[in-house]
């Protein structure tokens, strides 16, 4: 079935699991001492019970949800804002949700609006945000 | 040579510049990245719709979050907000650098913030992502987080 007639405004997308272990941080964000990211006596020192992911690997996640949906038109002509609302810790449990806002002619295509949250294991959200890209034409 | 003073709400100026040093993307980034966010999508490292391989379109924003580590020491900060606009795909073999420029600053809340503007280009200048962040600095001496 085309892109086109997979969407639907009010329609939620498939939601993507992801666990940002400490290694998967490390990866992302380079290991180095004084950083809350990676080094826990620092990020203790903050104020926080374990290191934090970046806010910016959020941002990855609701790529991935949107480039399943639209492929080459978020990567090219796609726009993202995220709000980053709570702590991501190592070893906490994301599950990414998306929902189908709105769609606008543009050129010869369409922009696709859509809602993105995520969530923690304890169901509280984390990050917030308005993903858009067009329609393949 | 360049000095390094620490980064403080005060010594922040708005319009101030920032520039990173230029980057070669490897294919051993993209794989990093993509095992970082768990997202190995065949066109990371395969044919794309764009010919050959493309980079996750988040792949170089740490550049950009990184571009005020070029000037100061930073004690230490979060991310508050995030705008991309991904303008043509990152592609393994660019050449790529960012540049920055401070748009505001301000307290909220008691807590300080700064706004950025940047774009990432290619080695011949032509944009790839453009986008805006907020990140917030946690003063030395001071603990931010929720215990």
């Amino acid at each position: 079935m085309a892109i086109a007639e997979r969407i639907a405004v009010g329609q939620e997308l498939p939601p993507l699991e992801k666990e940002p272990s400490q290694r998967r941080i490390d990866v992302y964000s380079g290991v180095r001492p004084r950083s809350i990211h990676t080094d826990p006596a620092w990020a203790e020192a903050k104020g926080f019970r374990a290191p934090l992911a970046q806010g910016m690997m959020s941002t990855a996640y609701a790529s991935e949800m949107m480039i399943r949906l639209l492929g080459p038109g978020f990567l090219k002509g796609g726009t993202l804002s995220m709000a980053f609302l709570k702590p991501v810790y190592a070893g906490d449990r994301l599950t990414v949700r998306g929902r189908i806002q709105a769609t606008h002619p543009e050129g010869p295509t369409t922009r696709v609006t859509v809602e993105i949250w995520i969530q923690n294991q304890h169901g509280v959200q984390t990050a917030a945000g308005t993903a858009t890209g067009l329609l393949p034409t | 040579m360049t000095e390094f003073p620490t980064l403080t709400y005060e010594i922040l100026t708005v319009g101030e510049e920032f520039v990173s040093d230029t980057h070669l993307v490897t294919p051993e980034d993209i794989e990093a990245y993509a095992y970082a966010v768990e997202d190995d999508h065949p066109w990371y490292a395969g044919p794309s719709p764009f010919g050959g391989p493309v980079a996750h379109p988040t792949l170089m924003a740490n550049q950009a979050l990184h571009l005020r580590h070029g000037k100061y020491i930073v004690h230490a900060g979060l991310h508050a907000k995030m705008h991309f606009e991904f303008l043509e795909p990152v592609r393994p073999g660019m050449r790529v650098r960012s540049r920055g420029r401070v748009i505001d600053k301000y307290v909220r809340r008691g807590r300080q913030y700064m706004v950025t503007e940047y774009v990432t280009e290619d080695e011949h200048g032509t944009a790839l992502v453009r986008g805006q962040f907020t990140q917030m600095l946690i003063p030395e001496g001071t603990r931010h987080g929720d215990r």
